[in-house]
Parts: C-alpha cells; structure tokens; sequence
C-alpha cells in the first residue's frame, strides 16, 4: 500500500501490553519521535516466537511498523540493549513511570524531551541504587509536567519576586508559590526546597520529602479521580 | 429469518471462549444442534458437574475435587519448601521436570500494576497463611520472567521477608542444551548481568 505511513526502527520503550486473540499481543509503545502509539505484534505470544524476549517494558527498542488507523501494525522488532532489566523496588517505580505516561501522555504526540527524561530515569533505576530512587523519580514527575506545558513555576513566588531560601511557602497548583497566605488546598513548602527542585537537587531529607508532596499534589490535580495503581502498591510494599 | 433467542443465547455464551467470536461462536452452536447432539448434552453435564464439584484445595489454591489435593495430602512430599506458580499449568510443567519434591502454591493470577491488580485482587493473603504454618521453611518464587511475574515475585518476596520466612527465586539463563548463536538478545543480556562466580 502506497498510502500506508511506515515508521523504520524508532526508539522506542514498550510500556504496557495486552493480550490480542489467540498469539498476538497489542503493545503500547512511547517513541522519540512519534509519541505513544498502540501496535499489534503478531504471533508474538506463540511459545517459540523470537519477539518474546525482545518486547519487553523498561528496555530500549528499535520498532518499525505500518498501518493508517490508530492501531498500527509492528513489523520488526531490534534489540538496543545496555539496560539491564529492572528488578525489586525498582521496577516498581518503573511501573509508576509508565503509569504515569499511560495515564497522562495524548497518543500520537511527539513529546522528544519527556523520551530523554524517560529514558534518563529508566537507566538510573536500572543502575538500582536505592537512595537514587526517589529523586530519579520526581526528576521525571517535573520533567513530565514541563513537557506537558504544566510546569510548577520554582524560582518566583505568585507576585513574581524570587523565592528566598529562609522562608516557608503555599504552593496552591495553578497558582504558584504564594508568600504570606495559607490556602487550604495548598502544599506548605519550605523555599529552599523549592530552590532545590529547580536545580534538581535531592540530596536534603526535607526537600525529598516536601518534593515528594508537591509533586503528588501537582499530578492529582492533572490526573484528576483516576487513582494510581502503582503508587497504592509503592505504599502497600512500603508499609510491610 | 429471524435467529430463534434460544440460539441466540447460545451463541453469546459460546463467545466467552478466549479466541471465540461472534462467527466461531454461530458455527459451534449450529454444529452442536445439527450435527452432534449427543456431543453436546455431553458438553451441558461435564460443564455443570465441573463447576458444582471442582473447587481450589485449601492449601495449595489449584483445582481438585478434593478438601485438600492429592499432591498436599501426599506424606512423601518435602512438607519443608513450598514453590509459588501462577497457573495449575506451571504447576503441571514442574511436576514434568521431576525435580522437585516439595509441595506447591497456585497464585491463579499475577500482580499487574497497570491493570490494577494488586496483592488484594490476587487475595495474596492465603499464601501469607499457608507459608505460616511452621513446617515450611523456604519458599521457592517460580513466576513467569515477565515484568509482572517479576513484580509478584518481589512482592511476595518483601512480605515474607517481614514474616521471617526464607524465600528464593528460580534462575533464568540460556536454556539447557542452547547455542550462543541462537539465543534471544535479551535472554542473553540478562545471562551476562546475572553470570555467577565459578
């Protein structure tokens, strides 16, 4: 088919999959130039099929496929490898990546610099230190919320004067950092923290803390009554 | 014509099949009533007696016919280890390999995080109870190497952990028997990152 739009070995990362008939799977996929797009992988579930231990979430993918609806049709798959595959606490935060993407990322949106935050966060995670965990992940929260046009002014307060370190801010989301009124639906935040974020730097305890809340904050406000699946698990693992 | 309701109803519940669809659905119900209706009283009475005497073995979760299964009750199984599958037919796959002695536990299910199925929805709760009851002293997480089945093992892994309880989980690499050359990518990535000390 002349018509029939082809894409030739993108990067891509597969963040979920769904059964599809007897063999196939249906595989939502997040490229660096094309944004997430759903693909049929056709016999990829026979119990020899050479695309089993190739279409795998949190590892980098060279994908083609074809097709003109929205659900496209996956020609070949290649591995790009140098990503060991994520284990333990931290494949449950990669779960929480993706639910996020899944949850918030429109199809068929190019959106290359969330990609490089993706891809940036999936490699820390795999690297498994634990203490890079948290801050890996609200690295790519504010980087997921900019390249959705949603980013948290950090540096100016509501009237537009800088954040100064010493002093104790509510963060109202769509509003911004407010200097001396406290609004209920408001996150009280320390300034340097809020400093601290806009240079992403985690390293003090209260900062991972207040991030951690602002943060949680923010998103509710854009995922609206959706509940996150995997940040109920993250707490339910976390309380064991 | 118009198709009879009774057909009709027919033909929907053929289609909650997995694989079945609408066309598949109205070829099995006209084959059932034309041409094989013995075949199909068959069909009524082994699907009604499954489903009034089969129930899950109280403490291994599979499928018997039994209170307690067959391979639970068994006195020359190791009482000791206790190995966690996802489906009575892993459970039937390590029965094949001969290799193991000890005794089982079907999750019927696996963690998926982005689906929404949590340690509740897979009732996670009843394998905590069975590994507790002090004869067992190691338990063997033997999911499949997908990410969910690596999640589920994690999981249960960490909450037996809280409980004291030993747990380990079975290896993966190239298969017995495999060529370098023939191997997946990904299966030998992770055998390199996995390698062990000789």
């Amino acid at each position: 088919m002349a018509t029939s739009k082809r894409v030739e070995s993108a990067s891509t990362f597969l963040l979920h999959h769904y059964p599809y008939r007897e063999t196939s799977l249906i595989i939502d996929v997040f490229s660096r130039e094309h944004g997430r797009h759903s693909l049929v992988a056709r016999g990829a579930r026979r119990p020899r099929a050479a695309l089993r231990g190739l279409l795998l979430a949190f590892q980098p993918l060279l994908l083609s496929w074809f097709g003109n609806n929205e659900l496209k049709t996956l020609h070949s798959a290649e591995w790009q490898g140098g990503v060991p595959q994520l284990t333990g606490r931290a494949l449950m935060c990669g779960f929480y990546l993706n639910e996020l993407l899944i949850k918030l990322l429109p199809r068929e949106d190019p959106h290359p610099e969330i990609f490089d935050a993706y891809e940036k966060a999936i490699k820390a995670l795999a690297r498994g230190a634990s203490s890079e965990l948290e801050p890996t992940l609200r690295c790519f929260e504010l980087a997921l919320l900019a390249g959705l046009g949603y980013a948290p002014t950090l540096q100016l307060d509501s009237t537009g004067k800088p954040i100064e370190a010493s002093r104790s801010y509510c963060f109202v989301p769509e509003q911004g950092a407010h200097a001396e009124i406290r609004i209920e639906t408001g996150v009280t935040i320390a300034g340097q923290s809020l400093l601290d974020m806009a240079v992403g730097d985690y390293r003090s305890p209260l900062t991972l803390q207040q991030s951690k809340l602002l943060m949680r904050s923010l998103l509710t406000q854009l995922l609206g009554d959706a509940p996150l699946y995997t940040r109920r698990l993250l707490q339910d693992l976390q309380s064991l | 014509m118009k198709t009879p309701t009774t057909l009709e109803a027919l033909i929907q519940a053929l289609r909650c099949l997995p694989g079945v669809g609408p066309k598949s659905a109205q070829r099995m119900a006209y084959h059932l009533l034309q041409r094989d209706q013995a075949g199909a009283g068959h069909l009524a009475s082994a699907l009604v007696d499954a489903l009034t005497r089969i129930r899950h073995c109280n403490r291994c979760n599979t499928f018997t016919e039994l209170e307690v299964c067959e391979l639970c009750a068994n006195p020359a199984r190791d009482h000791r280890t206790l190995c966690v599958v996802e489906t009575p037919a892993d459970l039937l796959m390590m029965e094949q390999t001969l290799a193991y002695g000890g005794l089982y536990f079907v999750l019927m299910g696996r963690l998926s995080p982005l689906d929404g199925i949590g340690p509740r929805e897979i009732h996670l709760d009843r394998l905590l109870n069975r590994a507790q009851d002090g004869m067992i002293e190691e338990v063997i997480l033997a999911t499949n190497f997908t990410v969910e089945g690596e999640a589920t093992a994690h999981y249960i892994a960490e909450s037996l952990r809280s409980l004291g309880i030993r747990s380990s989980r079975i290896a993966r690499g190239l298969p017995v028997g495999g060529e370098l050359e023939n191997v997946d990518s990904g299966t030998l990535a992770q055998a390199m990152v996995e390698r062990r000390a000789l």
